[in-house]
């Protein structure tokens, strides 16, 4: 990806080195230190990067959290934490090494004098440990949080730095809850940092099947020309998952599926799929080609929501084989909850490429298996020829998880005196053709985060946009009057038969997983 | 069958080969016909139980004049198949025999995934050349190439003429390691007369140069940040500690960092003092001390009051960095050395893509030493 206006000019030692954007030394401060996300994900990924010599040794970790806690404690713990859930093997020499440089800084979100008290920390940890005035914030605490703690940065003038150095905002998602929400955090967020500041981090980008979206796409000639309405006959994105509700109920209550998969990660992918090939590999490029998919999408009229967009909840039923409770059954449901556990939507691209080509995208939980795949429907080969008409049309599948990978459905004659066609796959796997695992999501974010690099994450107009295509349908669901059914299905099942009916009246179905 | 891991206690011949703890010790497989390969692989897929998948990235053809090669490379490839799958080509020629003869065997090896508990395999093709060589080993290589996919050559110990050019056509990358040459001029201007003959397509990649990859790496870093920028241009004094037979190693990364930062060959004072001259007339004065331990074990370079230091840490496989501003020292980071063992060096290669023109500048900045 290309340098940025606040990356430096480049280390000529670096030459042939990297293929990458070189993560700057920072301090690293996590809002939310003690919660499940930095002990899970955040701070196993920094491990992982120092154990491969990713990370720059000043790098600093300063822990943000209200309970009592001194360095060691915090220390321990995220030790613990680490072994658990890091990739690969925790060696003391690195984690002694990497543990020196974490620090925990006892404060409420609210409380100013906390903030001071974070400056003068930094200030010092920038003398000891060379992190150079930068700064990465990164707000791991739940999103009624944000604001308290973006005031209180920008007040202890923590938004600004030195010429040569930067601050940066890491959010995690939810980024908002809706488009009036998603406007009033970026204006809170807006109002302490600049856009170029500000990182929206959605970790299915940090994907390798993600990124390689784009390579597929715009790296092989032999896709770029059967890449639109003439060729492709529909578009189908499906992410689906055997886990219930779990212990996020709480969250999820509000959210539901569509909130909570549509509005980012499926629209995410949908934009890597149909985006024009950008200027160049900047983040502005790829993301300005995105935002204009988002925008293209085409807004229904409250009866079209009813038609195009079907909603599910999980009853009791089974998981391999073992049975599990329906969703009004889980821990902090509301017996009577309306919350969508599966949403599956028809839409359609209003723009030159796309035009009439139906996008099928389908989310839901306790589904019979766990994956999340888009598969490119190619159009039927004219029947003239073999005299028949070939039931089966080329598929190319991008599998982004598990087993992620590329393969291609095409028709063969089946060996014999007889003209018999069958469709064969041609498969690529990841972790066949590469022995080489793939860095987790977040550790690739996260450097990207250090080096300036914004490609990956959602940009302010994506995110408003695609709250303004899902704010019509949540407005359609929760009307007093005619709003559109809550279909129930058993729980192992591919959700209510209506997700299915929405793809047979075009003549399509489902593909099997 | 298509695995032969075979149980056995290490010879004398695997003790060079770092081998993993409980190694298995792999066969050359199936002794084959000559016109046959592509038969009898086909019928070792048809024949195999279980579910595997036999999966290539890359003809990886290996070639050594070494007696045992075959058997010691075959081991080799089992580990480097691990993680970069290919058809493996294990060639051993003993060119001093009268009666030229080929013989050759098939063989797989499979591991398990990285994901899920399916088997990946590599093919291996292995000869054993006797007689004119060099008269068969491009129509050995040529004729059992898996199609469309491109062909790594790695050449053990020395080239010597004359290196016909029907096969280096059609080799992508030649891997050498220039550590155990005896003359490198000589070598390395046969290969330069190769890559002229293929237009400059042929990619060189020599092992000693990979061997620098995780140093160059620690001490880049010190200079990320633009701030540390002037202090490449104050570099005053630089001390490089090399093992004894690892002088070339040492010399390569001179030339890297002379290379990088526009430094000429002033004067060379004996065979371990050099001064160095940057373009603005800024001296360096080099020190190359030989001493046991790690090919390059550690690098010192000062620039005004501070020292940049690179050094292998005790555990071996961590590189220790540090930065000392008037005696000032900041807290050591570890960082990973990488394997100077055949299969980490070559796998660290296979990674790679792409000229390596920064190589080819750093051998040219310091030619006069090699």
């Amino acid at each position: 990806m290309n340098r940025t206006a606040d990356q430096p000019e480049p280390n000529p030692l670096r030459e042939g080195l990297a293929a990458r954007p070189v993560p700057q030394p920072c301090s690293i401060v996590i809002f939310g230190a003690t919660g499940d996300l930095t002990h899970r994900k955040l701070v196993p990924a920094l491990y992982n990067l120092a154990a491969d010599g990713e990370l720059p040794p000043d790098v600093v970790i300063v822990g943000f959290a209200r309970r009592d806690k001194s360095d060691d404690d915090f220390r321990r713990d995220l030790e613990q934490s680490t072994r658990k859930f890091s990739r690969q093997p925790v060696r003391d020499e690195i984690w002694n090494t990497f543990a020196q440089s974490i620090f925990y800084h006892r404060s409420e979100f609210g409380d100013e004098a906390g903030y001071e008290a974070l400056v003068k920390r930094l200030n010092e940890i920038d003398k000891t440990h060379g992190t150079r005035g930068n700064r990465l914030f990164y707000l791991a605490a739940g999103p009624e949080q944000f604001e308290p703690i973006l005031k209180n940065l920008k007040a202890a003038s923590l938004n600004q730095t030195c010429k040569g150095s930067w601050a940066r905002v890491i959010i995690e998602k939810p980024f908002g809850t809706d488009l009036a929400s998603a406007r009033e955090l970026n204006r809170v967020v807006g109002n302490s940092f600049k856009e170029e500041q500000i990182f929206r981090i959605d970790h299915f980008l940090g994907k390798e099947t993600a990124q390689n979206i784009l390579v597929l796409r715009f790296a092989n000639a032999i896709f770029s020309p059967l890449w639109n309405t003439h060729y492709i006959d529909h578009v189908q994105i499906t992410a689906a998952e055997t886990l219930g509700v779990g212990t996020r109920a709480g969250y999820y209550e509000t959210a539901g599926a569509l909130r909570d998969m549509v509005q980012n990660h499926l629209i995410q992918l949908l934009c890597l799929v149909a985006m024009e090939p950008p200027t160049d590999l900047s983040a502005d490029s790829i993301r300005d080609e995105k935002v204009k998919v988002v925008r293209s999408l085409h807004r229904w009229s409250r009866s079209e929501i009813a038609a195009n967009v079907v909603r599910g909840q999980y009853t009791k039923g089974a998981i391999h084989g073992e049975p599990v409770l329906g969703y009004r059954q889980e821990q902090n449901v509301n017996p009577d909850s309306q919350t969508e556990t599966f949403v599956a939507l028809c839409l359609f691209i209003d723009n030159w490429r796309w035009a009439d080509v139906p996008v099928y995208m389908r989310v839901g939980k306790r589904l019979p298996k766990s994956a999340t795949e888009i598969s490119i429907h190619f159009k039927k080969a004219p029947a003239v020829l073999f005299n028949k008409d070939l039931k089966d049309v080329n598929v190319l599948v991008i599998r982004i998880q598990p087993d992620e990978g590329i393969s291609l459905r095409i028709h063969a004659k089946v060996p014999g005196t007889s003209f018999r066609i069958e469709p064969v796959k041609m498969d690529f796997h990841y972790g066949t053709s590469f022995g080489k695992p793939s860095p987790e999501a977040y550790e690739r974010l996260l450097l990207d985060a250090m080096s300036g690099d914004a490609t990956l994450f959602a940009r302010r107009d994506e995110v408003e946009e695609a709250w303004a295509f899902i704010d019509p349908i949540e407005e359609a669901w929760h009307a007093k009057k005619d709003a559109p059914q809550l279909y129930l299905y058993p729980a192992g099942s591919w959700g209510p038969e209506a997700a299915d009916d929405l793809l047979a009246r075009d003549g399509h179905a489902w593909r099997r997983l | 069958m298509i695995c032969w891991p075979v149980t056995a206690t290490h010879g004398e011949d695997y003790k060079k080969l770092v081998m993993p703890a409980a190694a298995e010790i792999y066969s050359l497989g199936a002794p084959v016909e000559i016109g046959n390969i592509e038969q009898e692989l086909k019928k070792l897929w048809r024949d195999s139980e279980g579910a595997m998948t036999r999966a290539s990235l890359m003809n990886l053809a290996v070639y050594s004049e070494q007696s045992g090669s075959l058997q010691n490379n075959t081991q080799l490839m089992a580990r480097i198949t691990e993680n970069h799958a290919c058809r493996a080509i294990v060639i051993e020629a003993d060119c001093a025999v009268g009666d030229d003869n080929v013989s050759a065997w098939i063989s797989a090896h499979c591991h398990v995934s990285s994901v899920g508990s399916q088997q990946v395999c590599s093919e291996q093709i292995s000869f054993l050349l006797k007689g004119g060589c060099t008269v068969q080993l491009p129509n050995i290589v040529l004729s059992n190439l898996d199609s469309d996919l491109p062909l790594y050559l790695w050449w053990q110990k020395e080239f010597r003429e004359p290196m016909d050019p029907q096969l280096w056509t059609w080799v992508d990358r030649v891997i050498y390691d220039s550590q155990g040459w005896s003359d490198f001029r000589s070598q390395i201007h046969l290969l330069e007369l190769m890559q002229a003959e293929t237009k400059q397509r042929l990619v060189l990649c020599d092992l000693n140069w990979t061997r620098l990859d995780n140093l160059r790496f620690a001490l880049a870093q010190f200079f990320d940040h633009p701030a540390s920028h002037h202090r490449l241009a104050k570099i005053t004094n630089l001390r490089i500690h090399f093992a004894p037979g690892f002088r070339s190693t040492a010399i390569l990364f001179l030339g890297w960092l002379g290379a990088q930062l526009n430094w000429h060959i002033d004067e060379v004072k004996s065979s371990h003092e050099l001064r160095f001259i940057a373009a603005s007339a800024q001296h360096i004065e080099v020190e190359l001390r030989e001493q046991n331990g790690q090919p390059v074990h550690e690098i010192v370079l000062t620039s005004g009051d501070v020292v940049f230091q690179v050094t292998y840490a005790n555990c071996g496989d961590l590189l220790e960095v540090l930065r000392t501003q008037n005696d000032e020292k900041r807290a050591p980071q570890l960082m990973p050395a990488g394997n100077n063992d055949p299969v980490g060096l070559i796998s660290e290669e296979l990674m790679r893509g792409g000229p390596h023109h920064v190589y080819l500048n750093a051998l040219n900045c310091v030619r006069d030493l090699l």
